[in-house]
């Protein structure tokens, strides 16, 4: 879906995006994390063409996005992280306004707008004049906006910076709403818990440069080593004992009198699997509990390990 | 034909038609030009109180003198309102979005600067009331009130495209009002300095730059600066007047004459100054000048183009972060 090779942009002496390489498949929800002046907005800026890169390419479904910005506009929908409002403009002329944009027919926006406005939950606010909203509303006007040409790319930039709980809630539920509806969507966010429960893949951004990106789970499993799985059940140890063993991305850590507990690399779709395969054995399996390390503790991992990395490699450069 | 309205025109005037801003505007300008009519008036009664002139005749002085109001009130009003387009689309922080859209960078600007001559045509036709006495009573040809509209276009255009580049260069609205005025002042100013200076210059020297070809016509070729003053507004506009009202030219007064006199004078300035090509040929060329700058703005604006900027006296390629 979107693939990006070897990045770079520079500020003058600064270089705010150095060799970035990363594809996104179709229908992933992305999460790009990473500390302020990352360089994750100016990725985002350059992915939806409102800035040149110094070199590299992008590609949307395996046109170059660089060379047909037409064809880019047509394929990427972009929520800034700012609700920039207009006064005196309802929602269906606002919606309607940027249908025109897109040179949609009236027909086909009222069409458009009418669901759109449906999935955002604000069909009911359509007569309502946009800068009387609540924050959380605009932001899903937003999203609404960016969908009116049925982009096959929505890219948000920091969506939820200032929303409240219910409205961040709101958001989440829509962005997973939208995931399996199969539109490929790019996030960035500092709110990591947030995009542990929505993304299922990440890309961690430091001083410009993509230090770790893929599945969310194989990001984990790189770099935690694995996670564990703790299964409890009341009959069939040996069984369990024996399947568990069988499994070739596990390894049985301690068996207890009714506990078992595992290291492993599955992803979630394997476990519950794993798990299957246990109660159709005759395992009265009574709970499981997946131990993970959250994205808080991997982004500070992966963030700690290069600052620390970088720190000897001055030292040593020093000496 | 599918004809499509330009999507920010049509966004632009529904939200100001909804502004109470542009009715208190409409009022201003309307009591602007009722105080200015009541003057004239007040002036024509008194120049004509011991006389047993037709004073109805003396009405078609009104329409060069609210023409002339108006397009002073229109020159001072449509640099603010494209001046603050795009910058006011920054500062709203709907400008990156608006770049995201299928929408050109030309296509943009050309929607605001259509908005500032369709708020400025509003202002016209409300006028048209007091307009157009010096019509029905003054005896003027209808033919001068088409004119009239047709001129307040071009100039509105012109003081847009201006207002529309200075807000492509600059982030925030005052600075781009204070920069659009300016760069306007610099058209009436600037292209009559050339003129002031030669004509300074000529006054201590004598027509030092005149020489005799071998046939018996003096030529002077100096006042070919008189070129500049094709750029002009106020020149321009004082051409039409001086046209309609009189029937002499204001590039043949300022030049003595001699355009049309024995002592001639040569080169491109007499081809343009017969007849109405001088009309004409400012007319083209003031709409190049504002296409040229609808077209520097729309290249401004395009996030994909990159420019230089000096940072630290070097001169390094980067581009803006709007």
């Amino acid at each position: 879906m979107l693939r990006i090779d070897h990045l770079c942009k520079n500020y003058g002496n600064f270089r705010a995006v150095s060799d970035l390489s990363l594809h996104i498949p179709q229908g992933d929800l992305f999460g790009f994390v990473g500390p302020n002046g990352a360089g994750k907005t100016t990725t985002i800026r350059m992915v939806c063409g409102l800035m040149p890169p110094d070199g590299g390419s992008i590609s949307i479904n395996g046109a170059d996005a660089l060379a047909h910005q037409k064809e880019l506009k047509r394929q990427i929908g972009y929520v800034p992280d700012f609700f920039g409002v207009y006064d005196n403009l309802k929602v269906r002329e606002y919606m309607d306004f940027y249908g025109s944009m897109y040179r949609m027919s009236s027909a086909e926006i009222a069409r458009i707008s009418e669901d759109l406005l449906e999935l955002v939950n604000l069909a009911d606010k359509k007569e309502v004049f946009v800068d009387t909203l609540s924050r959380g509303m605009k932001q899903r006007l937003c999203v609404a906006r960016a969908l009116i040409h049925n982009p096959a790319l929505l890219v948000l930039d920091e969506p939820n910076s200032g929303l409240d709980p219910r409205a961040r809630v709101e958001m989440k539920e829509l962005l997973l709403n939208l995931q399996s509806m199969g539109k490929t969507i790019v996030i960035s966010s500092h709110i990591l818990s947030e995009l542990s429960e929505m993304c299922n893949s990440i890309g961690i951004m430091d001083q410009g440069r993509l230090v770790a990106s893929g599945h969310i789970d194989e990001v984990m499993a790189s770099v935690f080593g694995g996670s564990q799985l703790i299964v409890s059940f009341d009959e069939g140890r040996e069984t369990a004992v024996r399947i568990a063993r069988e499994q070739a991305k596990a390894t049985v850590d301690s068996v207890g009198e009714h506990e078992l507990r595992l290291s492993h690399t599955m992803t979630k779709r394997e476990v519950a699997a794993f798990i299957g395969t246990l109660i159709a054995n005759e395992v009265v399996v009574t709970g499981f509990n997946r131990q993970e390390g959250n994205l808080e503790t991997l982004f500070m991992r992966v963030i700690g390990n290069r600052e620390e990395g970088e720190h000897e490699h001055a030292s040593e450069s020093h000496r | 034909m599918n004809m499509r309205l330009n999507p920010i025109v049509k966004k632009d005037v529904k939200v100001q038609s909804r502004s109470m801003r542009i009715c208190w505007g409409v009022f201003a300008y309307e009591g602007i030009l009722a105080l200015v009519f009541f003057l004239t008036m007040l002036s024509i009664q008194e120049s004509n109180r011991y006389s047993v002139a037709n004073i109805y005749s003396q009405m078609v002085w009104l329409y060069p003198i609210l023409a002339v109001t108006q397009m002073v009130i229109l020159g001072v009003v449509v640099p603010i309102r494209t001046a603050s387009s795009i910058s006011g689309e920054k500062e709203r922080q709907t400008f990156d979005i608006m770049m995201t859209t299928s929408m050109t960078p030309f296509a943009i600007v050309w929607g605001k600067v259509m908005t500032a001559v369709i708020q400025s045509m509003l202002f016209v036709a409300a006028s048209m009331p007091v307009m157009a006495l010096p019509f029905v009573i003054g005896g003027m040809p209808w033919s001068a009130l088409f004119w009239f509209l047709a001129i307040t276009l071009l100039l509105s255009f012109f003081a847009a495209s201006i207002g529309i580049l200075c807000s492509s260069f600059c982030r925030k609205t005052v600075s781009a009002v204070i920069f659009s005025y300016g760069f306007y002042f610099l058209f009436f100013v600037g292209t009559v300095l050339p003129f002031i200076l030669v004509s300074l210059l000529s006054m201590n020297t004598g027509y030092s730059s005149t020489y005799t070809f071998s046939g018996a016509v003096s030529y002077s070729w100096w006042e070919n600066i008189l070129l500049f003053l094709l750029l002009n507004p106020a020149v321009y506009l004082t051409e039409f007047f001086m046209r309609i009202m009189t029937g002499e030219s204001i590039v043949n007064t300022i030049s003595y004459g001699r355009l049309s006199g024995a002592t001639q004078i040569g080169g491109p300035i007499r081809l343009v100054a017969t007849g109405n090509r001088w009309m004409i040929v400012s007319t083209i060329l003031l709409l190049a000048v504002s296409f040229l700058f609808l077209l520097l703005a729309a290249r401004r604006i395009n996030p994909m183009i990159r420019r230089r900027v000096k940072t630290h006296g070097r001169k390094k390629v980067s581009d803006r972060t709007a």
